[in-house]
This record gives structure tokens, sequence and C-alpha cells, in this order.
């Protein structure tokens, strides 16, 4: 810690204290009915569904059986030629990366990749740590794995969800969170990358993806 | 040699602030801008949008009014326990392999960054909005010292190459319209002009996303810092706050020290709370979480990470129990969205980078209220600001406090406190008034010749009317009337 000018000093001192606390404070309690809109957890994906299309994420529901189908042809619609995918198990498991490749897309993987290469790819098709079923949001985390500008730097992020992501709400997210130790970054996606900077006019693609699509496994 | 070169920089940037010069007059600046009916067409449109956003998407929580209490008192327990929390913060953002500076002033703080900028031989500034940073004008101060920084916030880049200043604390450019930016970048890249929103914010998004590329150095502020962690949570729509964290290898967030909430469980209060009163949204586009440095295996994210928190002023708010609740302003806006007297006169107006209702409140106390004791009167205390509030800071009541320190330690012009001598002298005794009274009755309606309302008073009067008319005083007082029945 660099503190030339003894801030942490002249804040105890505005406080009128003179030494540290000795024992830590107790802040207010949070009242989970005041905080918390889902209270259920029956019908998560459905939920995280109606509201992901509300922010403009576009949603698929599906069988892992007709995933590779339809991905393809998604890619296919979109014009898409290269994808990036991070380095997951899941990935492998249901067969996506083995699909895209044998459909002549150009499919390169997070760990053989640089942060500049990510800039030339059409498309990062990702898995995700949690979806949020209150927000519809979905939230990636950082690892070795799973480059933080995977779901940032290509213009379309695909990114494909399974029934036990869902968490209910916010409040469930932050104390998965806390309890699952220290990633060194998480983002909350709450729909394409978006400004209303000029005249409040709604402009969808700034600096990330301007299309976010789900394929959501049954 | 590192020295040398440090002292070097270090006079540029003090050549810089030397022809800068406070000259703000609220009144001109003020009346100005009231006139301008496009300005005000535009603030409207912006700001009444949101106004109404915000009451909409409150609707969806359980019982908004209880939850803005919650989140009042987190942020209140914070700052009367900052010490602990800093020093929590501290330690947790170490641990995580973050360094820590704190920074008393403005001052402090734009050398600190400069160190680090030159000490990591950084050229290519990634910048994304802040207030702390417009407060302490973070990017002239960099581009004085010879450094490539670019704004990245597309509301900010336009600001930026246009040498304009923001007018929102949101939404930055309320005050321009779509064809001025158009003439703008038509100039800036020498391209044909275009003014299709969306034309130009993909030109914007071409132009950046090479400066994302080159970027060496990453510059953010920050919504909320959780003490428990030592994690940093900064919320966006565009993107360009991810970019900051993910592609250059040095990342520096600068951060008032009133940023604090305890617990990462904290932030659920708080995020469902900001965007809704910031923008109307349920959630802003990304909330990103993020500490420290890239961890082993990481192919990512910043190799360095420095956390400056600055003071600036801010001891001092937190030293008066009184106005300490200040401090606990997230930035959302609400209370710009929410003021009669913003829309009318906009953020300019204000003279300063915190306009509106917090701003009247802010400035006066981070600057003076020498030089801006006009700002706590451009209210009409109607108590909108209050009601919008996410915390729940009593703006209007403060803004009283702040008169009655005008008035104690006698900031007032000698002019306007004799005139309230008198009048206070005069209203003392009831035949003084009613002589006063009667003069003044009869002398306005003389001068009003039939008409309902005076359009110009004499001096010192003719301040007040040259903003507003005057209603013709009634044939009878009150009194009259009263001794009538």
């Amino acid at each position: 810690m660099n503190d030339p000018s003894n801030v942490l000093g002249k804040v105890r001192r505005s406080l009128g204290r003179t030494a540290p606390l000795t024992r830590a404070p107790v802040p207010p309690s949070l009242s989970e009915p005041l905080i918390r809109l889902v209270l259920s957890d029956i019908g998560l994906p459905q939920l995280f569904e109606k509201k992901a299309l509300e922010n403009k994420i576009g949603v698929t529901p599906l069988r892992v059986d007709d995933l590779a189908a339809e991905l393809v042809a998604f890619l296919h619609s979109k014009h898409v030629k290269t994808v990036a995918v991070p380095k997951s198990a899941f990935l492998d498991r249901i067969g996506a990366v083995d699909a895209l490749r044998a459909a002549g897309f150009v499919v390169s993987t997070w760990d053989e990749m640089t942060v500049d290469d990510m800039y030339d790819v059409d498309a990062s098709v990702t898995d995700v740590w949690k979806a949020v079923a209150e927000t519809g949001s979905l939230v990636v985390r950082a690892s070795p794995e799973h480059g933080r500008c995977l779901s940032l730097i290509p213009p379309l992020h695909v990114a494909i969800v399974e029934p036990k992501n869902c968490v209910a709400d916010l409040i469930d997210l932050f104390e998965t969170a806390t309890a699952s130790g220290d990633a060194s970054a998480f983002t909350i996606i709450t729909g394409p990358s978006k400004t209303s900077d000029i005249e409040m006019n709604l402009v969808i693609g700034v600096h990330g993806p301007e299309k976010v699509h789900v394929f959501l496994l049954a | 040699m590192l020295s040398f070169v440090q002292t070097a920089l270090q006079k540029r940037v003090d050549d810089f602030h030397a022809h800068e010069r406070i000259d703000f007059d609220f009144h001109r600046s003020s009346v100005a801008s009231s006139g301008n009916e496009r300005l005000k067409r535009a603030i409207d449109n912006a700001v009444l949008r949101s106004d109404r956003g915000r009451s909409l998407k409150l609707l969806e929580l359980p019982d908004s009014d209880k939850l803005r209490d919650l989140a009042g008192e987190i942020k209140q327990h914070t700052l009367d326990h900052l010490d602990y929390y800093l020093e929590q913060t501290a330690i947790n953002v170490e641990k995580r392999g973050g360094q820590v500076h704190f920074a008393s002033t403005g001052a402090e703080a734009k050398k600190i960054i400069l160190d680090i900028v030159h000490k990591a031989n950084c050229h290519n500034v990634i910048k994304s909005k802040s207030m702390v940073s417009e407060e302490i004008e973070l990017a002239h101060v960099m581009e004085a010292a010879g450094i490539n920084v670019i704004e990245t916030d597309l509301g900010e880049f336009i600001v930026q190459i246009d040498h304009d200043k923001p007018s929102h604390i949101v939404t930055p450019i309320i005050h321009k319209d779509k064809e001025s930016i158009a003439e703008l970048f038509s100039n800036y890249f020498g391209t044909p002009y275009n003014c299709d929103p969306d034309a130009l914010t993909k030109q914007a998004r071409e132009y950046l996303r090479d400066v994302f590329r080159k970027a060496d150095l990453g510059m953010t502020g920050g919504n909320f810092i959780v003490a428990e962690t030592g994690d940093i949570c900064c919320v966006e729509n565009e993107g360009n706050v991810r970019q900051s964290m993910t592609t250059p290898r040095v990342l520096i967030s600068l951060i008032g020290i009133e940023k604090l909430v305890p617990r990462m469980a904290d932030l659920s209060v708080m995020l469902k709370l900001l965007a809704r009163s910031a923008t109307g949204q349920s959630m802003t586009v990304y909330s990103s979480i993020f500490s420290g440095v890239r961890k082993a295996g990481e192919r990512d994210g910043p190799d360095e990470f420095h956390l400056v928190l600055m003071d600036n002023g801010r001891t001092e708010i937190l030293a008066s129990e009184e106005y300490r609740e200040t401090l606990r302003c997230i930035r959302c806006g609400a209370c710009l969205n929410a003021c009669p007297i913003y829309r009318k006169i906009g953020g300019h107006s204000y003279g300063s980078v915190y306009p509106g209702p917090i701003g009247a409140l802010l400035t006066p106390m981070f600057q003076g209220l020498g030089e801006y004791k006009d700002l706590p009167n451009a209210s009409s205390l109607c108590g909108a600001c209050y009601e919008a509030c996410p915390v729940k800071i009593n703006i209007p009541k403060h803004l009283i406090s702040l008169r009655r320190d005008i008035v104690d330690q006698k900031i007032s012009s000698p002019i306007e406190r004799i005139i309230y001598r008198i009048w206070a002298w005069t209203y003392m005794a009831t035949w003084r008034y009613k002589l006063i009274s009667f003069g003044q009755k009869t002398v306005l309606r003389l001068q009003a010749g039939g008409s309902s309302w005076l359009k110009r008073l004499p001096p010192p009067g003719s301040g007040w009317t040259q903003v507003r008319d005057m209603p013709t005083p009634a044939a009878k007082t009150f009194r009259e009337m009263w001794n009538a029945k």
C-alpha cells in the first residue's frame, strides 16, 4: 500500500477516531424479500429465455441431439467462416467443436490464440459460467481456458446454456461468486453491445458483439 | 534519468494548469442556455425519457422505496466505517496481485498515474468514461504529458475530438445533435457527411477497434469496490470498459474513496437500483467484476493492476456529520433527469463536471462555496431529486443548509446582506411593515400601469425581472382584506 499523504489517517480523523477499529463493523442485514425478484427455482430456463429475449438476446431452445445441426445452420445463415471457442470439456463432450470443423468452419481454440487473433474472427461459440433468470443475463468467467475477449471482440457471440447453469436471482449469483473463490474477472452480459449517446437513438453494436445468441439446452 | 524525465513532465503538466482560471458566472451561463430552445429540446428529449424509464422500471421491484432505504443504509454504514473498509480493500487488492495507491489531491492522483504510465513504458492509453477522471481532467493532463490517450466511450470520444465538455453524468453529449456530430466526424476523419446515428457509431467503432488493438494501458473508473474481496465493479453498455480490462497489459482504476461497499452481496442491491435509476434499464449490458492481475495460465487481462483511491476533498465532506451522506452518491444521474432547473439550463451552466442537483451540492463542497455560491440557489427545492435518488440523499435539505452556510460565512454580496438587514428591521414593527407594504404596493401598481404583470423593475430588482415577470400586487393587501372581514 502506497499512502504518502496518509489519506487513511485523514479518513480516520474525519470520522472522529484516533485508532483503527478493533472489531469488524456489522453492515446492515440484507433483507431478502426486499431484494429478491425471483422467488422460485422452478422454470428458471423458461424465465431466462423470456428475459433474454427482452434484452435482444436471441434464444433457440433445443435438445442436445439437435445442437450440432442447428448451430451449423445458424452460423451459415450469418455468413460466418471463422469461429473461436474456449477450451471446454463441455463443448467437446456435446460434440460442438467437431461438428463445426466437420461443417467446414475454421475453428480456433483459445489456448492456441492471442488477443490480436480474436479481431479477425467472425464469431465465438462459448459455454457460460452461469445464466441469471431474473435479468436474462449470461455470466462468463475468466480462466486459462476461457479468455475475457472471447465474448467481447468477435461481432457475434453464440452461447450454449444448460439448465444447470441457471440461477434465479442476482442475489444467488453473487452468493455463488463469493463462495466459489477468486476468479480474476467475471462479466454479466445482458444483451448486445449498445449505445444511445447520439440523440437517444438506440444503436446496437458498439465495441462488443452486435449479436448475442443463446442455444438453450433442454 | 527517470527522475529528470518526471520533472520535465511535471513541468508540462503544471504549465497546462497555469493558464487555467476559474471564471464562473452562473447567472450569465444559465440565462444564455435557458434562452436556447434547441438545447432545451435536446435535453428534454433525453432526460424525460430516462426519468420516465426510471419510474417504470422501479415498479418491477417488490418495494423500491424500502430498497432505496437499504441502499442508502449500506452506503452510509460504509462511510461511517470508511477507514476500516479502505484498509480491508487495500489488503485484499494486494493479496490478488494489484497495487494500491492513495492520492490526497487530484494533482497527486495525476502524478501517481503519470508515474505508472512511464515506469511501465506505455504509450497508447485507452480510457473509459469515469466521473472522477473528469473531476481532475486526467485526459487533458495525459495529453499534455505527451501520452496518446483516447476516450473510448462513444459520447466521451465525441467530446474529446470536439474539445468540448460533457453535460450529463451518464449521457455526456445530450447537448449535441446528430448534425453537429456528423459535421465533426466529417472534418475529423475526412469522410463524407452522414448524420445517421447508426453510420456515425459504426465509423467510431471501426476507428476505435484499431485503437484497442494497439493499446498497452487501460484506464477505468469504478462504480463499486467490494471491500471483502477487493473486486472492482464497472457497469456499461458499450463494451469499452471490458476492452480496458482485457486487452492492455497494464490496467489502472482511478476511483474515489467513497465508492466502497462491504460485501459482494451488496452488489445485488446496488445493481438492481443503479441501471433502473440511471437509464431505465433493468441491467446495463455489461457488469464486470474484476480484481488484480490475470492468474497463472490466463492469456488475457492485465499483467499489472493499479488501484488509485482518491480523496480530493472527500474527507472534508466526511468530517461533517451533516453533509456526510452526500458521499453516498452512486452517480446515476437520476436527480439531473428529474430536475426542472437542469432541464431548463443544461449541464454546462453549472460550471463543473457534476451538474444538476447533486452537482449543486458537490461542486461548492469540492471547489469552495465562495466561487460557486450561486449553485445552492439553482433549485426550486421541489424535492424531485430527493424522490429520485436511489440512495436517498436529502438534496433539498442540504441545499438549504448550504444557503445557511453562505449567510453564516458572509459569502453573499454586501448589498444583498444590507437589503436583508433592512427587510428584517422593517418587519420587526407593525407600523414599519404596514408603511412599507403600502409603499411597495402603490409604487409597483403605478409602474404596472394597469397591467397584471411587471416586466421590468428598477435595480436591484432588475436582476430578478431579467429572467421572469413579476405579478402586479393586488389592490388590497392581505391585512386590509382580513381587517375588512
